[in-house]
């Protein structure tokens, strides 16, 4: 049992590096209608980025905030100069999945040369180890968890309590009406990109950190689970981006402990399957993209 | 150039307008975002393999594990390749085509090509797992010699007789009346719903005719690299399919073929012809080939969103000007 109990543990730090990238890729689809394929590559050259401050010698946490300001500033370059103006010449979303291809396959070739093959790690990647009983976590995936659980409170408010967060949900429900009851649709397209745009940087740091240590290619993984916690929630839902997260950082790691650590991951895509057979809408789907939240 | 050289130009751009022909008649005639279409040519080529392959307890093979080992003649691997292809359409169809919206299908089957490939890069006893299977025995190899230019020839032939039959086939779909409902449904599901056309059926049908082809591809290419491992069939692979039917033009033969040309086995050659230029530091040029690959498909959606070849608009004999 203590095995298991141990397995929940590591599974509380999967599922919150999965919570903050999914939320951040769904809120991308469900607001602006667009599969970001280059998510992950934005996580790792974030992730990058905040590897070279964290070797400047600044401290782990000042690099994720650094990487977060890359991830929304290069987030909301991305969309101003290459998929808003494809979207305004009227290419449809399976166009723009391509267009979302080509930009991450320039941005991983433009970094290669840059950062290299090689895998780097931050300095910090050794911490103090923490017991709770059965459950042993060193004190950065403590910090994880606690950070994951901040952003998920911080965009639950945003959703729910704040004008910007109403504003999106409209947006998202029913673009022209929005703009015809005078809800500013650009500046809100604008503030989504800039607020997925940190979400996915810190979770590009966040995974970094929580791998010890990372290459360029590492950028697909990241994208993989993202997309998969993404669709298993229902896409576009941030809420049940946040579910999927915890299903399958709960059964990754669960099932590590119970069968075989080699199968991790197939047991989370058997149950992603499963959930797509028998409820294709996705766990928390409801009619529209980021309907209602809440 | 040498005929070795040709030799795999050749066979890499049969296998690409193979491809692209099945893709387009999923992706182009019927409106099926088929993200997962690498999987089912790597159905066939995984097939043809253990088709052709000894069994995993003979001498040379031993290194590696996999099930099955038949040892057939040479058609048979690329029928079964065919028809790998086909038998793993019907449950990813049955799963991803009846209830789903088609951009959460397109997301759905996307995630079902990453799952596939995590399931038999981790599952070592099916298919030797990351590492793949390797010395797959090339067509008639025990009658020709392999190493002779001849054999080169031969192989450029049959993937000639594939690629042909493959055309006829989309040709004759595209301009049959099931063409026509194909169509229909893809410009407007619910009005070939209402004149009794049954999307669903009409779906699964074209899913499993383009698997078949699909699977078909993956033979062609098992045999001719005779070695297929997780890391050829990676999801960016079925991408790059979908970047050459939407350059070549979507919906038309043709243009999938111009685009298989000019995307795959394009980039193959600027990739070659670069590298041989030899300047600049090593990891350089190749990643940025990448990038010009890129900026040429942007380029392409951003210029030319219809592409080289767009389908013809087609104009029936007693219909109403429109």
């Amino acid at each position: 049992v203590n095995l298991y109990v141990a397995a929940f543990g590591f599974g509380l730090v999967s599922t919150s590096v999965i919570a903050i990238a999914a939320v951040g890729f769904t809120m991308q689809f469900g607001i602006t209608n667009m599969i970001n394929l280059a998510y992950g590559e934005v996580m790792i050259a974030s992730a990058y980025v905040a590897y070279y401050i964290d070797r400047a010698g600044a401290s782990i946490w000042l690099a994720m905030i650094g990487g977060a300001i890359f991830g929304a500033i290069f987030s909301f370059l991305i969309n101003r100069f290459i998929y808003a103006p494809f979207q305004r010449r009227g290419t449809g979303p399976l166009g723009m999945v391509i267009v979302s291809l080509a930009v991450s396959l320039m941005i991983s070739n433009l970094m290669l040369p840059i950062v290299g093959y090689f895998s780097v790690s931050y300095r910090e990647r050794f911490s103090n180890l923490m017991r709770f009983g059965p459950i042993a976590l060193t004190v950065n995936q403590i910090a994880i968890i606690f950070l994951a659980v901040a952003v998920m409170l911080a965009i639950h408010g945003l959703l729910r309590y704040t004008r910007l967060g109403k504003a999106m949900r409209a947006t998202a429900a029913n673009p022209t009406l929005a703009r015809n009851c005078g809800i500013p649709t650009q500046r809100v397209v604008d503030m989504v990109w800039l607020i997925t745009g940190a979400l996915c940087g810190l979770a590009g740091v966040v995974a970094a950190l929580d791998s010890d240590s990372f290459t360029i290619s590492s950028g697909a993984g990241f994208l993989i689970t993202a997309l998969a916690a993404a669709v298993l929630g229902g896409a576009g839902q941030p809420y049940g981006a946040m579910l999927g997260a915890v299903v399958i950082g709960m059964v990754t790691e669960l099932s590590a402990a119970a069968w075989a650590p080699d199968y991790k991951e197939v047991v989370a895509f058997a149950i992603l399957v499963l959930v797509m057979v028998l409820r294709p809408q996705g766990l928390l789907a409801k009619r529209g993209a980021l309907a209602a939240a809440g | 150039m040498n005929t070795y050289y040709a030799a795999n130009l050749l066979i890499f751009a049969g296998v690409d307008v193979i491809a692209c022909l099945a893709l387009n008649l999923q992706f182009g005639v019927s409106g099926i975002v088929n993200f997962s279409f690498i999987i089912f040519q790597a159905a066939g080529a995984y097939a043809a393999a253990i088709l052709s392959m000894p069994p995993d307890t003979s001498p040379d093979y031993s290194f590696q594990i996999y099930f099955g080992g038949y040892q057939l003649p040479f058609p048979m691997p690329w029928i079964g390749g065919a028809v790998a292809g086909a038998v793993l359409s019907i449950p990813v169809g049955l799963v991803v085509l009846r209830r789903l919206r088609t951009d959460y299908q397109a997301i759905a089957l996307l995630v079902t090509s990453i799952i596939a490939n995590t399931v038999i890069n981790n599952a070592r006893p099916w298919l030797n797992g990351a590492a793949g299977l390797a010395l797959v025995p090339q067509p008639l190899q025990d009658q020709v010699d392999t190493g002779s230019d001849s054999y080169q020839y031969l192989y450029i032939g049959l993937t000639a007789v594939c690629v042909a039959i493959v055309w006829f086939v989309a040709a004759r779909i595209v301009n049959s009346p099931f063409g026509r409902s194909l169509r229909a449904m893809r410009d407007h599901e619910v009005a070939a719903t209402a004149i009794g056309k049954n999307p669903v059926a009409m779906k699964m049908t074209i899913f499993i005719v383009g698997g078949a082809i699909a699977g078909l591809s993956g033979a062609i290419l098992v045999g001719f690299l005779q070695v297929w491992a997780p890391s050829t069939w990676l999801y960016p692979e079925t991408i790059i399919l979908f970047a050459a039917v939407i350059v070549g033009g979507r919906g038309n033969n043709v243009g999938a073929m111009l685009g298989a040309l000019l995307v795959p086995v394009g980039f193959e050659e600027v990739t070659r012809l670069l590298t041989r230029m030899n300047i600049g530091p090593p990891n350089l040029i190749p990643a940025l080939e990448w990038v010009l690959i890129g900026l040429f498909i942007l380029g392409f959606l951003w210029f030319r969103p219809e592409g080289v070849r767009p389908e013809p608009r087609r104009v029936y004999e007693g219909a109403a000007d429109a």
